[in-house]
C-alpha cells in the first residue's frame, strides 16, 4: 500500500461517523473510496455485497477466504468497519451478519450505473473556452507550480528562474504548519519529515499536502486575505478570522477532482461556496488551472485527475508525470555513487540538483550531469538538519542509474555503512530524564540537598558552582524538604 | 673520448657548486657545464626565464572564461571558485553515443561502462594522468606532462583533440584546445639525439629545424662541414623488446602482434576519425637533423627550453657503437605480462629508448620490467634503489630473470661493494650511497669515481616518488646515462617534486590500472576492511591530556585495538592464512607481539635473527604471524603473507597505505579460484587516527579499492584467552603504558629503529623516523595539497621563483 493512501486513511480514520454519512452522499465520494482506498479483497467484498438484498451472515462471507488467508481477510473487513462501509447487523433472531452501509451502497450503485442529479462527478461546461488550453499547457503548468513548491522546500530561492513559480504565501505557511520546513529567520530549512516528503512519489506528495490542506483550512485559506499585508501581521489574524470551511465540502471536492477528465473545462455552478473558495489555493498547488479567480470555468490537472486513480493506474500516470518533472532526466535511476565517495547524476533538473546539495558537495555541472562527492562533512550537515542517514541511503537507491542496478546490492556497502556510521557518530547523547534543582538561597541548604540526593541514589549530576543539581526522582526530595525540621522560620 | 670525459667531469663539479634546478629532460649536466663559468647572479635570471616559459605551458594560463549555458535555481551552487559550470559546453545530439566529458580544467570523466570505454581507456592513459578509477566513472586529467609523454610517443596535438572530439559527448572548450595546441607545438618537437657518439638535433618539422638553425645561440653550435641529414623515422619494426623476442617462446612473440595490432587499432580509431589523407603523415615522418658540438649540447637544450621547444632525450641505443655491449637477455622461461609489455612498448615505441617513468601497483613486477629494459638496451646498467636490502633483491632479481653472469653485477651500498670485471655490467647502489657528500672511505671514493667516470646505458630509477628532488638532481647530474627509466607504484600528483621528476627523468610513459590487473590475476583481490575500536573512558581521557607525539601511543595501545587484533589473528590463522602485523610505534609492536607471543622484527633486530625468524614465517606451518615495524613497509619480500593487520600508522600517508597494501598483491596464492587477500587498518575511535585513515586510504580508493568499515566483531568476547577482558587488566596496562610515557625509554627503541632505517639507506623515512619529505602524496584533492604545502620545507629555487612569479601575475591580474 503506497504512502499516500496511509496517509490519507489516518485523516479519514479520524473522522466521527456522522462526517462519513455524508460524505458518502456523494456517488463521486463513494466510488473514489472504493477505487483509491481498498484493497483488492475488500474490493471484492464490497461488489458481493452492492446488490445482496439480505445480510451477509459473518460465517458465510468467511468462507469465501481460504483459512491460510485469515489475516488479509481480517484486515479488509476492519478497514471496511473503519471507514463505515460496511456494518454487522445485529438481529436477535438470526446470526451475524454483514451489510453495507447505506449512503455509501447507494451512493455506489449510482456511481456505477449513472443517474440521479447529484451532479458530484463535475459539470462540463456547455459553452466553449475562449482561452481554451490543452493537456500539454496544464501538465506544464502543474509542474511548474508544483515544482515550485519542492524547491522552496529544498531551499532553492526559485526567483524568475525557470522551472520554479513563486510559491504562494498560504502554501509556505501550509508547508511550515505541516512541519515540512522550519523558517530559520530569513532561511527556510527542509525538516526531516520534510526530506521524507520529497522522497515519497508525486501522488503520494499531493495527498500529503491535501490532508494538511484539510487540517489548516482556515488558516491558509485566510492567508490570501492578507498576501499583500505584512506576512507577520496576518499571522497573529488568523485565530481571529475562522473561516467555516467544511471538511465533508473539501474532501467531497477532491474526490470529485480525482473522477474527472484531464483536458476537459468544468463550470463552477455547482460548487458549494467552499469549494469555490478552494479553487484559488488548489490552483497554488496546480492541481486545477483557472485563468483568473473571476472565471467562471476551471480545468483540473493531471495531479488532480489521478489523485484518486487505483493503485496501478496510479503508478503509471505519475511515473509519465515525474517523468515530466525530471524535464528529460532518466526516470528509472540517474544517480553514481562510487568507493570513493565521489557522486555523479545524471539530470539537469534544478530540483533534483538541489535535493543532491542537501548532502552532498557538488562541484562541476554538465548540461545532462552533475559531480560530487559525499563526505563525512555534507552527510553531517545534511543529519543536522534533521535528514536521516537512512532517508539519503533510499534516496540513492531509489534513484540509482541502471549501471549500478546491474550490482547485488545496488549501493556499495562501504557506502551504505559510512552514510550510517556518519550519523552514528554524531548520536552518542544519552539522555536522562529528571528534574533540575536550583537557585538555592544558601550553599548549606544546596549542600545538605544534593548530599541527600546522593544518599538516596537519584543524584545524577551537580554543580557545587552553580549550585545546581540533577535528580532522576524528586519524590523523596520534597519528602525530605516537607519533613526535615523547621529551624528557625 | 677523451676529451668528453673531460668535460662530463667539469659538469659533475658544477653540479655540486650549483643547486639550481633543471627542468627539461635533457642532460642536466652540461647545461650546468656552461653555466659554471657564467657570472654569479645569472642563475636566478635563468630560473625566471624557465619559470616563465613552464607557466606559459600550464593550463591556469589558459582560463576557462564561458558563462553558464543554463541559468537556473540550481546554478547557484556552481559559483565559480572551486565549483565548475559548464552547461556552456553544448551537448552533441549523438551524445549517449559516446563516453566522455571535458570540463574546462581539463578533466576528463569517462563512462566506464561504455561500449568504446576499453578503447577510450588506452587512449586516455596516453594523454593524461588517471585521477580516479573505481567501478562506473573514471576521471583523467589532462596536465602539461601528461601531454608531453603524448607527444613524446609520436602523437600530435591535432590527433588529440580529433580523437577527443569524437570522444566527447559535450563540446570541446576553446581554451582547452588551445592548451593542447600549445603545449603539442612545444613538445616533442626537437630531440637531442645521441648517435654513433654524435649529438644531432632532430626534428620532423622543416620550420622549426630553420628556426633553430638561425636562432643566434643555437646556430653556431652547429658543427660545420656536417651536412644536414634528412632520414625517415625509424619504426619499431627492427626491434624486439627483450622478452618478446624469444623465438623459443611462440606464445610471446603472438603476444607482441597482438599489442602491435591492438596499437594499431586504436590508432585506427583515432585516425579515422579524421578522414584525412595520410600526405601530411608522410611528409612529418621524414626527420631532419643536425649535428652539434659535444661541448655545446648544454647550450643548445637550454635554449631549446627557452623557445619553448624543450628537447626530448631519446636513446639510439642500437647505432650506440661507442659502449660495449652487455651479455644480457631474459631466460627462455621468463615471461612478461601484457601490461608489463604495454609500458615497455611506450619506452621503445620508435626504436629508440625513451627516458620516462612506468608506473606499477606494488607486487606488479616493476623489477621485471626494469630488468627487460636492461636486456633490450644491452649496455652497462646502474640501479638506485631505496635500501640495500633492496638493493640486493635487484640483484637477485636480475639473476633469476635473466642470462647475466653474477659476476657483472656489482653492489655499492653501505655494506657490500664489489666491481664487476668486464667492460660493462651492472651496477646496484642505493641513493643515500651515491649522493652521500660527505668524507668518503677510499673504497667508496673509487666506486664514486667508477660510477661516475663511465657511460650508462640505461640508469634504473627505483621507487622514484620517494627519493627528494635534490637527491635526482645530484644522481643525475653525477652520473650519465643515456636513457632513464623511473619505476614507482604511487606517482605523486599536484606535487612540486613530481614537477622535478618529469623534467628530470621524463615523462610518465604508462600507468597501469589496479582493478584490472586485479581482475586478471595479476596482483591479488584485497578486501580492505577499517576496524573502528572504541577507546575505554579511562584510557580517553588520558590521551586527552597527553601532547601530540604521546597521544599515538595511547591510541596504538587502546585495550580493545588490542583485542580486535587478537581476534583477527585468531580468525585469519584458523584460516590458514600467513598474517603480517604492522606498528610504527616499536613499543606497541613489543607490547604486541610478547603478548600474543609471536616473533616480531625491527630496526633493532640483529641480521641473523631477522634471517632466521623470515625464514621461519615462509617456512614453518607453526609460524603465521610476523610483528613488523617500518622497516617491513618496503622491502622485505614475503609472498606467503596473505593478510595484513595495520595497528599504527604514520600519519596521513597514502604511501605507506599503498605500500603497505603492496606486501600482500604479490601473495603467491593469488591466483586459486576465490582467494582474498585481507588488510585491516585498526583504529581507535575518536582519535587523530580515524582523521589520519581516511587520508591515508584516499589513493587507493581512487583506485577502486572500497573499504568496509567494521565496528564490531560477532563473538569477540568468546576469544580463547582474550586479552585485557577485565578492567583490572586494563587498567593495569593503562599504568604501564603511563609509567613507559614517563620513563622515556621506549624513545631508546625508536631511535634504534631510525637509526636502522637510516644505515639501511632506507628512503621512505627521515633521520627522525617520520616520512621523508617527499612522502606525502597529493593525489589531486585540495586536502590532500594542503598538507603537502604544510608539511613539505622550502622547495627548490626553481619553483620558488616560479611561485613567485605566478603570485605577482595574480596580484596583476
Amino acid at each position: 500500500m503506497s504512502t499516500s493512501s496511509l496517509r490519507s486513511f489516518e485523516y479519514l480514520e479520524s473522522l466521527p461517523g456522522t462526517v462519513f454519512k455524508r460524505l458518502y452522499r456523494q456517488p463521486s465520494t463513494a466510488l473514489a473510496i472504493f477505487r483509491r482506498m481498498l484493497p483488492h479483497l475488500a474490493k471484492s467484498f464490497v461488489m458481493a455485497l452492492l446488490y445482496h438484498s439480505h445480510p451477509l451472515p459473518v460465517a458465510d462471507l468467511e468462507q469465501w477466504v481460504r483459512p491460510d488467508s485469515r489475516r488479509e481477510r481480517d484486515q479488509a473487513l476492519s478497514l471496511l468497519e473503519r471507514l463505515h462501509i460496511l456494518s454487522i447487523v445485529l438481529n436477535p433472531n438470526s446470526p451475524r451478519a454483514y451489510a453495507l452501509t447505506n449512503p455509501f451502497k447507494q451512493s455506489l450503485r449510482l456511481a456505477l450505473t449513472g443517474g440521479g442529479d447529484h451532479q458530484s462527478f463535475g459539470v462540463p461546461c456547455d459553452t466553449p473556452d475562449k482561452h481554451s488550453v490543452d493537456v500539454d499547457f496544464l501538465d506544464d503548468f502543474a509542474r511548474a507550480q508544483w515544482e515550485g513548491i519542492l524547491h522552496y522546500m529544498v531551499g532553492s530561492t526559485g526567483i524568475g528562474m525557470q522551472g520554479g513559480e513563486e510559491v504562494s504565501q498560504g502554501v509556505k505557511k501550509l508547508l511550515e504548519l505541516g512541519g515540512l520546513v522550519e523558517i530559520k529567520g530569513r532561511r527556510v530549512e527542509i525538516t526531516q519529515a520534510g526530506f521524507s516528503f520529497l522522497l515519497q512519489e508525486i501522488n503520494a506528495q499531493v495527498w500529503t499536502l491535501l490532508i494538511f490542506y484539510l487540517e489548516n483550512a482556515e488558516s491558509v485559506s485566510d492567508m490570501r486575505r492578507f498576501r499583500t499585508l505584512d506576512p507577520f501581521r496576518s499571522q497573529a489574524n488568523i485565530s481571529v478570522c475562522q473561516l467555516n470551511m467544511d471538511p465533508v465540502d473539501v474532501l467531497s471536492f477532491l474526490f470529485m477532482l480525482g473522477s474527472l477528465e484531464l483536458g476537459q473545462d468544468y463550470s463552477l455552478t455547482t460548487l458549494t461556496p467552499t469549494q469555490v473558495k478552494m479553487l484559488d489555493d488548489l490552483r497554488d498547488f496546480g492541481i486545477v488551472y483557472q485563468r483568473k479567480s473571476s472565471s467562471r470555468r476551471f480545468y483540473p490537472t493531471r495531479l488532480a485527475t489521478t489523485l484518486t486513480s487505483d493503485a496501478g493506474a496510479l503508478r503509471t500516470v505519475s511515473a509519465g508525470f515525474d517523468n515530466a518533472l525530471r524535464a528529460g532526466g532518466d526516470s528509472k535511476g540517474f544517480i553514481v555513487i562510487e568507493t570513493n565517495y565521489r557522486i555523479y547524476a545524471y539530470t539537469s533538473s534544478p530540483l533534483q540538483i538541489a535535493v543532491l546539495a542537501l548532502f552532498s558537495r557538488l562541484s562541476t555541472r554538465y548540461p545532462n550531469m552533475v559531480a560530487g562527492r559525499i563526505s563525512r562533512e555534507s552527510i553531517r550537515r545534511a543529519i543536522q538538519t534533521g535528514i536521516t542517514s537512512d532517508q539519503i541511503i533510499s534516496y540513492l537507491g531509489t534513484h540509482a542509474h541502471p549501471q549500478m542496478r546491474k550490482n547485488v546490492p545496488v549501493l556499495p556497502p562501504t557506502v551504505v555503512d559510512q552514510i550510517r556510521l556518519w550519523q552514528i557518530e554524531g548520536e552518542r547523547m544519552k539522555a536522562t530524564g529528571g528534574f533540575l534543582f536550583k537557585d538555592f538561597v544558601t550553599a548549606e541548604e544546596y549542600d545538605n540537598l544534593a548530599n541527600y540526593a546522593d544518599e538516596v541514589g537519584v543524584l545524577v549530576w551537580r554543580s557545587d558552582k552553580r549550585r545546581m543539581f540533577f535528580v532522576t526522582r524528586h519524590e523523596q526530595i520534597a519528602a525530605y524538604l516537607r519533613n526535615r525540621p523547621k529551624k528557625l522560620t | 673520448m677523451a676529451s668528453k670525459r673531460k668535460a662530463t667531469q667539469g659538469a659533475v663539479k658544477a653540479s655540486r657548486m650549483s643547486r639550481i634546478s633543471t627542468p627539461g629532460s635533457v642532460t642536466p649536466r652540461r647545461i650546468e657545464s656552461d653555466y659554471s663559468h657564467g657570472p654569479s647572479g645569472l642563475p636566478d635570471q635563468r630560473n625566471t626565464i624557465i619559470a616563465q616559459n613552464v607557466q606559459k605551458l600550464d593550463i591556469s594560463s589558459f582560463p576557462y572564461m564561458l558563462s553558464p549555458g543554463i541559468i537556473d535555481s540550481a546554478s547557484e551552487y556552481f559559483q565559480p571558485g572551486q565549483k565548475r559550470d559548464l552547461t556552456a559546453l553544448k551537448l552533441k545530439p549523438d551524445h549517449h553515443n559516446r563516453p566522455l566529458w571535458i570540463d574546462g580544467w581539463g578533466k576528463l570523466t569517462l563512462e566506464n561502462f561504455h561500449p568504446l570505454a576499453p578503447r577510450v581507456q588506452d587512449f586516455l592513459t596516453t594523454i593524461a594522468e588517471p585521477t580516479s578509477r573505481p567501478a562506473f566513472l573514471h576521471e583523467y586529467r589532462l596536465t602539461t606532462h601528461s601531454l608531453y609523454a603524448a607527444v613524446s610517443v609520436g602523437l600530435n596535438p591535432k590527433d588529440i583533440i580529433r580523437t577527443l572530439k569524437l570522444f566527447l559527448k559535450n563540446e570541446m572548450p576553446p581554451n582547452v584546445i588551445a592548451y593542447i595546441t600549445h603545449c603539442g607545438k612545444s613538445y616533442g618537437k626537437v630531440k637531442i639525439v645521441l648517435k654513433s657518439n654524435k649529438y644531432f638535433v632532430e626534428t620532423a618539422d622543416p620550420a622549426v629545424l630553420q628556426m633553430l638553425l638561425k636562432d643566434p645561440e643555437i646556430g653556431p653550435c652547429r658543427v660545420q662541414n656536417a651536412e644536414e641529414i634528412t632520414t625517415s623515422v625509424s619504426t619499431m619494426a627492427g626491434l624486439a623488446i627483450a622478452g618478446t623476442k624469444d623465438a623459443a617462446d611462440m606464445r610471446v612473440a603472438e603476444r607482441v602482434e597482438d599489442q602491435v595490432e591492438r596499437n594499431s587499432r586504436v590508432e585506427e580509431v583515432y585516425y579515422a576519425a579524421l578522414g584525412e589523407d595520410d600526405d601530411e603523415d608522410d611528409v612529418q615522418d621524414a626527420l631532419h637533423a643536425f649535428q652539434i658540438e659535444d661541448e655545446k649540447v648544454g647550450t643548445v637544450a637550454q635554449r631549446c627550453l627557452a623557445l619553448l621547444y624543450p628537447a626530448l632525450q631519446e636513446y639510439d641505443f642500437r647505432n650506440d657503437y661507442i659502449n660495449a655491449n652487455l651479455e644480457i637477455d631474459l631466460r627462455p622461461a621468463t615471461q612478461i605480462r601484457p601490461y608489463q609489455e604495454q609500458g615497455l612498448s611506450k619506452m621503445f615505441g620508435n626504436g629508440r629508448a625513451k627516458s620516462g617513468i612506468i608506473v606499477l601497483p606494488c607486487g606488479a613486477g616493476k623489477t621485471l620490467v626494469g630488468v627487460t629494459a636492461a636486456c633490450t638496451i644491452k649496455k652497462g646498467v646502474v640501479v638506485l634503489a631505496t635500501s640495500n636490502m633492496s638493493a640486493i633483491q635487484w640483484k637477485n632479481e636480475f639473476v633469476k630473470w635473466s642470462s647475466i653472469n653474477p659476476d657483472n653485477i656489482a653492489i655499492f651500498s653501505s655494506d657490500c661493494k664489489s666491481l664487476f670485471t668486464g667492460n660493462s655490467g651492472i651496477i646496484i647502489t642505493t641513493y643515500s650511497m651515491a649522493t652521500n657528500s660527505r668524507e668518503r672511505a677510499h673504497e667508496s671514493a673509487n666506486m664514486i669515481k667508477f660510477l661516475q667516470s663511465r657511460e650508462w646505458g640505461l640508469m634504473l630509477l627505483d621507487e622514484v616518488h620517494v627519493v627528494p628532488a635534490e637527491m635526482f638532481r645530484s644522481v643525475i647530474g653525477t652520473i650519465k646515462s643515456h636513457a632513464k627509466l623511473g619505476l614507482t607504484a604511487t606517482l605523486l600528483r599536484e606535487d612540486d617534486k613530481i614537477e622535478d621528476l618529469n623534467f628530470l627523468i621524463g615523462p610518465k610513459l604508462y600507468e597501469a590500472n589496479w582493478m584490472e590487473l586485479s581482475q586478471q590475476g595479476h596482483i591479488a583481490t584485497v578486501q580492505c576492511a577499517e576496524v573502528w575500536c572504541p577507546m575505554s573512558t579511562e584510557f580517553y581521557e588520558e590521551y586527552m591530556k597527553a601532547n601530540a607525539r604521546n597521544r599515538s601511543l595511547f591510541c596504538v595501545m587502546n585495550p580493545s585495538k588490542f583485542q580486535a587484533c587478537q581476534y583477527l589473528i585468531n580468525y585469519h590463522e584458523n584460516r590458514g592464512d600467513k598474517i603480517i602485523v604492522f606498528s610504527d610505534s616499536v613499543y606497541a609492536l613489543e607490547a604486541y607481539a610478547r603478548k600474543l607471543m609471536r616473533p616480531y622484527l625491527y630496526g633493532g633486530t640483529g641480521n641473523a635473527e631477522r634471517q632466521e625468524i623470515l625464514d621461519l614465517f615462509r617456512n614453518s606451518q607453526h609460524c603465521n604471524t610476523l610483528f613488523l615495524s617500518k622497516i617491513g613497509d618496503t622491502s622485505l619480500d614475503l609472498p606467503e603473507a596473505t593478510c595484513l593487520i595495520q595497528i599504527s600508522s604514520q600519519y596521513g600517508s597514502r604511501r605507506q597505505e599503498a605500500q603497505r597494501l603492496g606486501r600482500i598483491l604479490r601473495a603467491k596464492r593469488r591466483s586459486e579460484e576465490g582467494f582474498n587477500a585481507f588488510f585491516y587498518s585498526l583504529v581507535s575511535k575518536d582519535t587523530v587516527e580515524m582523521v589520519f585513515s581516511s587520508r591515508r586510504q584516499a589513493f587507493l580508493a581512487d583506485q577502486g579499492y572500497a573499504f568496509k568499515v567494521i565496528t564490531h566483531f560477532k563473538n569477540i568476547e568468546k576469544t580463547p584467552d582474550l586479552a585485557f577482558a577485565t578492567p583490572e587488566a586494563r587498567h593495569e596496562l593503562l599504568q604501564k603504558v603511563i609509567a613507559e610515557l614517563e620513563s622515556k625509554s621506549w624513545k631508546q627503541e625508536e631511535e634504534r629503529e631510525s637509526a636502522a632505517l637510516l644505515a639501511d639507506g632506507n628512503l621512505f623515512y627521515g633521520p627522525d623516523g617520520k616520512p621523508s619529505r617527499t612522502a606525502v602524496s597529493g593525489a589531486g584533492d585540495r586536502s590532500a595539497k594542503k598538507i603537502v604545502k604544510r608539511k613539505s620545507g622550502p622547495h627548490s629555487d626553481f619553483f620558488r621563483s616560479l611561485r613567485r612569479e605566478n603570485e605577482r601575475r595574480k596580484k596583476l591580474a
